[in-house]
Parts: C-alpha cells; structure tokens; sequence
C-alpha cells in the first residue's frame, strides 16, 4: 500500500503544483500587461475629432 | 482568481485595463472556473473510490489502486495533449488554416502534456518496482514513452529560441509533427514487440475491457477527471501564451518591462515626492536593445 500511496501522492502533487504555478503565471502576465497598457501614453485624437 | 479587465484593478492599483483583444468575456472565465472545480472534485472522488472503495485485486493486491490514476495520466499526456498538439500543428501548416492560434495552442499542449507524461513515467515506475523488482526496465512501452517526453521537451526548447513569431511557429509545428510520429510506436508497442508492460485493458483488440464493476467505473472517472484537469490546465496555460504573445517580448526584456512599470508605479506614489510625475511619463515599452546589453552587462 506504500507504493500505492506514494504514487497517488506524487502523481497529484505534481499536478497540484503545476496548476498553482500556472494560475502564478497568469496573474503575474496579467498583472504586466496591464501595468503597460496604463503606462502607454495616451493616443492624440484624430484632427477631425478636435 | 480572475483575470477580467474588472478585476484588474483591484488587485494591481496601477494597473489600467487589458486592451480589448485580451479582455476574456465573462463566460469564458466562468467556464474555466467551472472545468477547474469539477475537475477537483472528480479527482478527489477518484481517489476516494480508488483507495477505499473499490476491492483489492485477486493477483495484484492493493497495487491495482494505481491502475485508476496511471493510465489516465498516460492518456492525457500521450493522446489528448501531444494528439491536440499534432493536430494543432499540422492545422498551423495547413494554409487555409494558418494561425497563431493554433501554434499556441500547440505550445500550451505539449507544456501541459509533459507534466502528464512526467506523472506517467513516474507512476509507472512506481508500480514497476514491487511488481517487476525494478524501478526502470529498457521496455520498448517505457522506452519509447521516454523517448517522447525528451522529443517534447526538445519541442518546448526550440519555443525559447528567438526568431519572429511565423518562424518560430513554422519549425516548431514541424518539430511537433516530427514527435508525434512516436505516439502510434508507444500505443502499439505492446502488440509489436513482446514487452514487461501489460496489453490495454480497455481500449484492446476485442474492445473487451478486461476490468469491471466498480474498478471499471473508478477508472473510467479517473480517465474523465484527469481529462477535466487536461481541459483546465490547457485554458489557463493558452491564455498565459496570449498574454505574452502580446507583449512579444523575450525574458529580459520582460523583467525590464516589469522593473519600469514598478518604478513608474512608485514614482507616481502619492508622498514620494514625486506625484506630479505621471506613469504615462515613463514609458515602459521604448526597451532597447542598448538597454538589454546594459543588464547584460
């Protein structure tokens, strides 16, 4: 049963790591990107907007 | 967690929205919340079915509780996540289809799908251990499955190459294709040649599935479960690459992006002596190549 046990728990260890570490990804990208487009200056308006 | 223009702002007060083109409809983040959470139930439901409730086998023991988690982690690494990431590519080269976000998808598969073929060599090898003695044999199935995860790897490494977006795709969906040749050689491995691994219990010649009852329902949960965690992982890991193929940036100079918008950040700072100074004022997307030789240096 030990090696059942130590399969199951490394095999969903893995898992859950990564999936952590995907969702790390995700917020830190989102995060960047958003910083960027908000420090982007911003565009002039078209002359025939004036 | 989301990851909404909405939300944005709450967790990053400097943050302004995501351009239109990376802005998820609320649906798609619902989705993916959904498939997250089903996902984890399902597999704590199969691991509860596997260790407790379903019987011992009459030859294996308790071993056969292995059987609910190692051939599903095998079925997503080898046919859903580098079968999606063939079909992907090949759907890439195809020109009436050519998009970048087949080559995306591919990439987030075959990143996905090596964290299953990693969970698949190493439970196999744990059931290798007390039922061959051995944690690794030179099998042709073992073999070839390690063969793949290195050819995928490759893969992943040929991605960090640096070149324009079409040919960084191009090569890498011939790189895909060129791997996925060794899938039909890992499937039918076990009827080619005569190996230590054991024939398909479900998916065999007859289509018989040689397990039933309530091991063939804990397994068939197991198969659906790992695909639902598959499903989510590929979702979150897709839209990861849409993020950064937006900025389009290599490492480095993304670590230069993140380090500017900080200080742009801090600058902006009420009480820093410096709030007249507006984020917008320091632009963080003039990185240069100059100034990726200077941190280099």
């Amino acid at each position: 049963m030990n090696y059942v046990v130590a399969g199951y728990s490394i095999v969903l260890g893995i898992l859950f790591l990564y999936g952590v570490h995907l969702l790390w990804r995700r917020r830190r990208w989102t995060r960047l990107v958003a910083r960027v487009e908000a420090s982007r200056p911003p565009v002039d308006p078209a002359p025939g907007d004036r | 967690m989301t990851t909404t223009a909405a939300a944005a702002p709450a967790t990053t007060p400097a943050a302004g929205p995501l351009p239109p083109g990376l802005v998820q409809s609320p649906r798609m983040v619902w989705t993916t919340r959904i498939i997250g959470i089903a996902a984890a139930v399902m597999v704590a439901l199969t691991v509860w079915l596997g260790l407790w409730v379903t019987p011992p086998d009459k030859v294996q023991g308790d071993l056969v509780r292995l059987v609910y988690i190692h051939p599903g982690v095998a079925w997503v690494a080898l046919y859903l996540a580098f079968g999606l990431a063939a079909v992907s590519s090949l759907l890439y080269l195809w020109p009436r289809t050519r998009s970048l976000f087949w080559d995306r998808l591919a990439a987030a598969s075959v990143e996905v799908g090596v964290v299953f073929n990693v969970c698949t060599l190493i439970s196999g090898s744990i059931w290798g251990r007390p039922t061959w003695g051995v944690w690794w044999a030179w099998d042709a199935r073992l073999t070839l499955t390690a063969v793949l995860l290195i050819l995928f790897l490759g893969y992943l490494t040929l991605r960090r190459v640096p070149a324009e977006p079409d040919v960084r795709a191009k090569r890498c969906a011939y790189a895909a294709l060129f791997a996925a040749v060794d899938i039909p050689l890992v499937h039918f491995s076990v009827v080619w040649w005569k190996t230590l691994h054991q024939g398909a219990t479900v998916l065999n010649a007859n289509l018989s599935p040689s397990i039933h009852g309530s091991m063939a329902w804990t397994l068939l949960l197991g198969f659906v479960a790992l695909t639902l965690v598959f499903v989510w992982m590929l979702l979150v890991r897709y839209r990861i690459g849409a993020l950064e193929d937006y900025l389009g940036t290599g490492e480095l100079e993304v670590a230069l992006l993140e380090r500017r918008s900080e200080g742009a950040d801090g600058l902006a700072a009420p009480g820093s002596g410096a709030a007249d100074v507006t984020a917008s004022d320091v632009s963080t997307t003039d990185v240069t190549a100059s100034d990726v030789a200077e941190v280099a240096r």
